[in-house]
């Protein structure tokens, strides 16, 4: 910090030159650190509101039966509904509550990894809150961000907010049961996906019946 | 999208260094916002003018300066600024991409920030 006096010298300015931004994401560094330290492979999950975020973490969870060695951060902005859910499946479970917040961001995972007993957990979920946009700008630390919509979104969730699409290292399109019945063609989605992100493994899943889960899970490298 | 919390945190570290610095009151606050976030610059002044309200800050004026974006396709090669078809909006979001080959794979080289420059106070 500087201090500028001018002639009047009542008057002076006060150089701070902080970027608000930029402090997430040196956060976001320090939590991969200790990550990578712990030997914890972290993943986030993101996606719009009632995509399925919940489901497909339990979905995978169940596949996996790794039990405690798992942990999940559970995003949300009051309620303690999906760290409930989740628990059922035997992870240990955290609830972080943003209150009015949009996105998790990295002092948030710091406190909650601070709170959260990691010995022995080989992986981490961050189950992110439900929103396309801002999480995108947040960047926790996580080895990997997935990106979950569905079919119930309508046609145009890829084309519409391709930040967090660009952003994304798995993108995965839900509820494909529906599809026919909303009349969503996830051939156009996926080239969609494609023109984003030309790389991005883009996986067809139905969370509730597990079909294309373990897909995700050896996109993931979880197998372990 | 998240202009209250940013907002938030610009006047907690306006009225933190006014206070180490024993200014009396903030005339003025200068901030940076970068072309690529997803800060809409209205709403973000808004957010600041209501949160100064009761504070030394109150009636400050809040300059805002637009960093423009800077990008590097991965495709093309193409250096420069992005398309963006209305300034301080969130128009950009379905427009980031190359504006010469269109790609979506670019790397940003500016206009992520959200500077608080500098504030002029009086003692």
């Amino acid at each position: 910090m500087k201090i500028i006096k001018s002639k009047r010298s009542e008057i002076f300015d006060i150089e701070l030159n902080k970027d608000l931004l930029a402090r997430n994401r040196r956060l976001a560094k320090e939590n991969r650190k200790r990550f990578d330290h712990s030997n914890i492979l972290a993943i986030d999950i993101m996606g719009s509101i009632g995509s399925g975020k919940t489901s497909l973490i339990k979905s995978i969870l169940k596949r996996l039966g790794l039990g405690k060695k798992v942990a999940v951060i559970a995003g949300d902005l009051t309620t303690t509904i999906d760290a409930e859910r989740i628990e059922k499946e035997g992870a240990r479970v955290i609830q972080v509550n943003t209150g009015k917040e949009c996105h998790l961001d990295a002092n948030l995972i710091r406190q909650a990894i601070e709170r959260m007993k990691l010995g022995g957990v080989k992986v981490l979920f961050v189950e992110n809150v439900g929103n396309l946009i801002c999480p995108g700008e947040f960047p926790l630390g996580a080895h990997k961000r997935v990106v979950v919509i569905s079919v119930t979104e309508g046609a145009y969730t890829l084309i519409k907010h391709p930040y967090i699409f660009r952003e994304a290292d798995v993108i995965v399109l839900n509820k494909i049961d529906l599809a026919k019945a909303m009349k969503v063609n996830s051939f156009q989605l996926e080239k969609d996906a494609k023109k984003i992100n030309p790389n991005v493994p883009f996986i067809k899943t139905n969370a509730l019946s597990g079909m294309g889960v373990s897909k995700i899970i050896n996109v993931l490298g979880l197998r372990t | 999208m998240h202009e209250f919390s940013v907002s938030s945190e610009i006047v907690k570290n306006v009225l933190d260094a006014t206070q180490k610095n024993k200014g009396g009151k903030v005339l003025s606050i200068q901030l940076e916002i970068g072309e690529l976030t997803f800060l809409n610059v209205e709403q973000v002044t808004f957010w600041i003018i209501e949160l100064f309200k009761g504070s030394v800050a109150e009636g400050a004026e809040v300059k805002i300066k637009t960093i423009n974006a800077r990008i590097h396709c991965k495709v093309c090669g193409y250096k420069g600024g992005i398309r963006s078809g209305q300034k301080n909006s969130l128009r950009h979001l379905a427009l980031c991409s190359c504006p010469k080959c269109n790609s979506f794979q670019f790397k940003t080289e500016r206009g992520q920030e959200c500077v608080l420059r500098r504030i002029k106070a009086v003692k």
